[in-house]
């Protein structure tokens, strides 16, 4: 890991206090993290995956300077996020998904040009700017129609042209592609990734795991406001290389054999599925290659077709650390 | 221009923008006002009442659509950046929260003068009820020091809606309340001796107190008392706003109340 990281977090601990009850007030405390560390180099596209609640929005917000940690550090570009807000204010950008945030009754240049003059962009730079991110983020032509006119795609675009608009060295996006259509989800994607390929520094958040696969140099998977996984897409999926998916399909398979396939060392699971006069078999195992050389003797005398065996995804990686895997895991690099 | 000068003369033109699309502005600065000052002008132009009243159904529309258009920018403009999601993004931005919101509340306040037009305008055309005595110097210093009462006040109690949630909950009353300790529509000695002690701490009762005084040839005047007591309180409100930014700024970084959830 670097030396001189663009994002660190050092024993991060946040805990959100809240009351319930209406004639007798009682103090609630959730916390949201709880003691992360984390490290981030300067050019790195920098993926957090985790579940609703785990953490994630909060983390981002605590960078972006809009929370205040219970303890720990948060440093954004050598600054700190809770003493040094001013100064980090104007070196970083964020985006959070979704399609509030943004003037709807005003129009996108106009929203542009109003945040431009928030983050004290000279004028004469913020001329030469908005154009720019207008015609890259392929809202030039539409941006003097109101916001509210604007498909979803658009807004989100939209919001990363804001993100934009002071040419951050940290981007911050939080679940940027969220409700987007397949189309602009991935486009937006490939703006994502050129800009950390120009050098900027891009922290995400996400829900979609094959987003974070293609585009992210590196990941955390937090679960509960602990990180459980740390590294490169592949190394976290080396997490579950003990396990795979051996599929098959079969006619006239009595369910007995099932009982079969379940006694064999190693398989977690068994399911089956009807697909037209076909049963579909998937099995969770340990070993798919034993799995596979043993279906001959246990299937014996039944019709065996399109047998295939595939590699865990970083899903099953992401549904593994989340659903079992109670303890901190750090996946080679 | 300074950047921060230019943010806050962008946030004073996004707010006047947004009013000029708003249907509810077009309420509050229009329509409103203009229902005051006729509910006013019949009353106060009856057989019997006195005639030096018939100022208060002339400017008194007019001071609460002002009033209204003015301190709704305050509490209701930042509920309804809540709502947008965009108090978040401005919070979160090199400018300060303070520069942003006098931006838009001097945006509140020039489209809140707005309102004298119709109810002026209604008061010749219905009532032709006139200001015969009207001492332009006077009304026009009366005129600003107000202005500057309203804008202390709604930069004042700004940042406690951005803290509070609940505080929108009070918004109405304290809008209500202030036209009736003030004498927007009626002179405030026609209060209960403990109102008058309450709206004395207003800097718009003195304000108010001299703009009407200006309209009216019957005195005692006492313009310049009139005056800095409005201006004082002003500044003093001021001070207090200081400490609630402050305040603001670390309070809503930790609770996280700046976002709708």
């Amino acid at each position: 890991m670097t030396t001189n990281p663009a994002i660190e977090a050092r024993q991060l601990r946040k805990t959100y206090i809240t009351t319930r009850g209406v004639f007798r007030r009682e103090r609630v405390e959730r916390a949201a993290l709880r003691g992360v560390d984390l490290k981030i180099a300067k050019g790195e596209l920098f993926g957090l995956l985790g579940p609703n609640g785990a953490g994630k929005t909060t983390m981002v917000k605590i960078f972006t300077t809009l929370l205040l940690p219970a303890s720990g550090t948060a440093l954004v570009l050598g600054l700190d996020a809770v003493k040094d807000q001013w100064a980090l204010r104007k070196r970083i950008g964020f985006v959070f998904g979704g399609e509030r945030g943004l003037y709807w009754r005003l129009s996108g240049l106009d929203n542009l040009r109003y945040f431009a003059d928030l983050y004290r962009v000279p004028p004469e730079v913020s001329r030469r700017r908005i154009p720019e991110l207008l015609e890259r983020l392929d809202l030039a032509g539409r941006e003097k129609d109101r916001v509210e006119l604007y498909s979803r795609g658009m807004k989100q675009r939209l919001h990363l042209a804001r993100g934009l608009l002071n040419d951050p060295e940290v981007l911050f996006l939080d679940e940027p592609t969220i409700g987007l259509d397949p189309v602009g989800a991935r486009e937006l994607r490939v703006i994502v990734r050129e800009l950390a390929d120009a050098g900027k520094t891009v922290f995400l958040t996400t829900h979609y795991m094959f987003e974070a696969d293609a585009i992210c140099d590196r990941l955390a998977v937090i679960r509960d406001g602990v990180i459980v996984a740390e590294g490169t897409p592949s190394s976290i999926k080396t997490l579950v290389h003990d396990q795979g998916i051996v599929e098959f399909e079969v006619v006239g398979m009595p369910v007995e054999r099932l009982a079969g396939l379940r006694s064999l060392p190693g398989v977690r699971s068994v399911a089956i599925s009807e697909h037209e006069l076909a049963q579909v078999v998937t099995v969770h195992c340990a070993r798919p290659a034993d799995v596979m050389t043993r279906l001959g003797v246990i299937l014996d005398g039944i019709k065996l077709e399109k047998v295939s065996s595939r590699e865990p995804t970083l899903e099953d990686a992401y549904v593994q650390l989340i659903g079992e895997n109670p303890t901190n895991s750090e996946a080679s690099p | 221009m300074t950047g921060l000068a230019r943010a806050a003369f962008s946030a004073f033109r996004v707010s006047i923008r947004l009013r000029v699309i708003s249907p509810w502005a077009y309420l509050n600065w229009l329509v409103f006002p203009v229902l005051f000052a006729a509910v006013g002008l019949y009353v106060l132009s009856s057989p019997g009442a006195a005639s030096s009243h018939v100022v208060y159904g002339v400017l008194g529309g007019g001071l609460i659509g002002y009033w209204s258009v003015a301190y709704l920018e305050g509490g209701n403009g930042i509920q309804e950046e809540r709502w947008n999601g965009t108090l978040e993004q401005i919070f979160a931005t090199p400018t300060p929260l303070w520069v942003i919101l006098l931006g838009k509340i001097c945006g509140g306040l020039l489209f809140g003068l707005l309102a004298f037009l119709p109810t002026a305008a209604f008061a010749y055309v219905g009532f032709h009820a006139v200001l015969p005595a009207l001492d332009g110097g006077r009304f026009v210093i009366s005129l600003g020091v107000l202005t500057l009462s309203f804008f202390c006040i709604a930069l004042t109690l700004t940042p406690l809606f951005a803290l509070w949630r609940w505080a929108f909950s009070m918004l109405n009353g304290f809008e209500l309340g202030v036209y009736v300790l003030c004498g927007f529509m009626f002179p405030v000695a026609v209060l209960a001796p403990w109102a008058q002690g309450v709206a004395g701490f207003l800097a718009p009762t003195w304000a108010v107190r001299a703009l009407y005084a200006s309209t009216l040839a019957e005195g005692p005047h006492n313009f310049a008392t009139w005056w800095l007591a409005a201006i004082g309180l002003s500044l003093a409100y001021l001070a207090g706003a200081y400490f609630l930014y402050a305040l603001v700024e670390r309070r809503a970084r930790m609770s996280g109340q700046l976002a709708l959830a």
